[in-house]
């Protein structure tokens, strides 16, 4: 019971008190890039979730067992980090291109370049980041990769929303396509602070 | 010769003094209701224009407003212990409170109708008046003694960058009064929150309040009632009276629960509205009359109010069932009594152009709103209150709660072509062109 409300809590915190685009401003590129439709938004945020759900735990695993000075080598390797995170994200990215050019060559076709840059998607790197700083245990990990994963997901739905919603309205020229996906943007952030501040497990110490 | 002609008369070339004719049409089509038919931007295919339909909302508002100028006089006179019952001292709470809104209003609509005519003279368009509303709006969700300079620059914020900039009226994707309130409420925070903004008039010295000096305004109707013989304002500077807080039920709830709200504000007082506040949101009977108007002028759509309801309903009876402090267990009947709830069904959710636009896309949003907004209010110990917020947030996705309320038809009718491919080919023809 423990174990399923932290779970839920991080999953929660990370979705939508503390959202990965929203609220830290991570995984902008592909954010402000593949938001014109619904469509192809869709796919790419299924893309982040299930390789931000992978490589947490898998992060974890290095980072606990390989990394650390109690790990199997004994020594400090903290350095390696940064390089043996990309390397987890990178062929991760590699599998998921593979699945999605096999399944849906057309959706392949239309993500074009930004598959294979959710390698550099900041906001995958800052999960695992985050995910060390905060001192997740190996669950924890799964729920916050998960979590981050579906708040990248809502936010780019949301925006591929709104984008085809305004493709017809008499926006000023100078402020067309991407100008105006930064304004929406930050009028999202507004709306999403709503939630900011809410801290499930305090609320469920209080009982 | 008669108004028409005369306005004919004098109206000035388009060409020469693009301006002029601006301002012109502004009120021409005030006066009347155009023949001509619309080119570009929303319009309704009525004789309810889009500046009948403005003005519906604005008429729905006016009992909201009344009872807000007099009750912003009224809270300040009875936090000071003097004309402590409702209607004592009459002329001097509305004079008061006139004096209070008056302002806001006036800077509300000179500096949004400012930048909509600026930008309808810039662009060559007759003036969209969707601020008529926003206009109205934004003075009522307001704390009485709100800066003016703050106000303007909230108004200029939400009026260029969330409507002109989407291409103005009718293209905006949240609601603009609400944009305005949000930019105060987090750049401004101490303006707009708290336990001291909401009655007029009473400063905080040390950990002591008490009332304002009054001013020269004060001083003149001062000479005007005395020369009636009624009760005057005097010098101001009052001790308030014992036990004043100048909190509103919510904060009292977020820390004591319903016990802590009843203590100071019956039930009564809290539906008929004489509580601190924002200065409209409070006569809860006078807001259902305005949201009854708008159902019944079909301005403001039924479904969400309803959906709104029961989301809060639902919403306040799941935090009841988890309970973990005193604020969870208000029951969620009472909820309603508190807050501003009302207000934003009526006059925020329901505005059509931030709102979802599908039958069944205007029930989740509503329903959604009800569900955060409870969540906002009681759970988030930022805020006190939650449906402004709410509303925002789900203005975001009423956009893509309509693209898939749509995609559903669409696969709706293509799996009924296909269960019977030869009569509904011919029937619906046009089955394969997406709808949106």
């Amino acid at each position: 019971m423990l174990l399923l409300d932290s779970f839920i809590n991080i999953f929660l915190k990370a979705a939508f008190f503390e959202n990965m685009v929203l609220a830290y401003f991570l995984g902008m590129c592909s954010f402000l890039a593949v938001s014109k439709s619904v469509k192809t938004a869709f796919g790419l945020g299924l893309a982040v979730i299930f390789v931000l759900g992978f490589t947490m735990p898998i992060n974890w695993l290095i980072t606990t067992y390989l990394l650390s000075d109690t790990g199997i080598f004994g020594m400090d390797l903290t350095f390696l980090r940064f390089i043996l995170f990309i390397a987890v994200i990178a062929s991760m990215v590699q599998l998921v291109e593979m699945v999605i050019e096999k399944f849906s060559p057309s959706l392949y076709n239309s993500l074009g370049i930004f598959l294979p840059l959710i390698t550099v998607n900041c906001a995958i790197l800052g999960g695992s980041l985050f995910m060390v700083a905060r001192e997740y245990n190996f669950s924890e990990s799964v729920a916050f990769g998960l979590g981050g994963g579906f708040g990248w997901f809502l936010a780019i739905l949301a925006l591929a929303a709104i984008r085809e919603k305004i493709r017809y309205s008499a926006i000023p020229a100078p402020l067309r396509g991407l100008g105006m996906a930064f304004i929406i943007t930050g009028l999202m952030g507004v709306a999403f602070m709503s939630l900011m501040g809410i801290d499930p497990s305090a609320l469920a110490g209080a009982k | 010769m008669g108004l028409l002609q005369f306005l004919h008369k004098i109206e000035p070339d388009k060409k020469k003094s693009p301006f002029l004719h601006t301002l012109f049409d502004g009120f021409f089509t005030f006066a009347y209701a155009p023949n001509t038919v619309t080119k570009s931007g929303t319009h309704i295919k009525d004789g309810m224009d889009l500046k009948r339909t403005m003005f519906m909302v604005v008429i729905a508002l006016q009992l909201a407003y009344l009872f807000g100028t007099y009750n912003i006089g009224h809270q300040h006179f009875s936090a000071l212990g003097m004309h402590e019952s409702f209607l004592s001292g009459f002329h001097l709470k509305i004079t008061y409170g006139l004096m209070k809104l008056l302002p806001l209003f006036i800077v509300s609509n000179v500096v949004g109708l400012g930048i909509e005519f600026i930008y309808a003279a810039k662009k060559g368009h007759p003036i969209e008046e969707g601020y008529l509303v926003s206009g109205a709006l934004i003075p009522l969700i307001m704390p009485p003694d709100l800066p003016l300079w703050i106000l303007a620059l909230s108004i200029i914020f939400a009026v260029i960058v969330g409507k002109e900039a989407f291409g103005g009226t009718g293209m905006n994707i949240m609601n603009i009064a609400l944009l305005s309130r949000v930019f105060i409420f987090f750049a401004y925070p101490t303006y707009i929150s708290g336990d001291e903004v909401w009655v007029s008039g009473i400063i905080k010295e040390g950990t002591e309040y008490m009332g304002a000096s009054y001013g020269m305004i004060h001083g003149v109707f001062d000479w005007v009632f005395s020369s009636f013989g009624w009760s005057t304002f005097g010098e101001g500077g009052m001790a308030v009276a014992d036990g004043y807080t100048g909190a509103t039920p919510l904060g009292l709830a977020a820390k004591g629960g319903w016990e802590a709200v009843t203590e100071v504000y019956s039930p009564a007082q809290m539906w008929w509205g004489a509580i601190p506040g924002s200065i409209g949101e409070m006569p809860k009977l006078f807001i259902l009359a305005g949201a009854l108007l708008l159902i019944i002028t079909k301005i403001a759509s039924w479904r969400i109010m309803l959906s709104m309801v029961l989301g809060a309903a639902v919403g306040g009876m799941l935090i009841n069932a988890w309970g973990a402090n005193p604020f969870m267990e208000v029951h969620w009947l009472y909820h309603f009594y508190m807050g501003s709830f009302f207000f934003a069904m009526a006059f925020m959710a329901t505005d059509p152009v931030t709102a979802a636009r599908t039958e069944i896309g205007k029930w989740i949003y509503g329903f959604l709103i009800g569900i955060v907004g409870m969540v906002i209010r009681v759970l988030n110990p930022a805020y006190p209150e939650g449906w402004m917020l709410a509303i925002l947030f789900m203005n975001v996705f009423a956009p893509l709660i309509d693209y898939y309320v749509l995609e559903a038809n669409v696969a709706r009718r293509l799996a009924r072509v296909k269960a019977k491919p030869d009569t509904a080919m011919e029937a619906e023809p046009q089955l394969s062109v997406s709808e949106h």
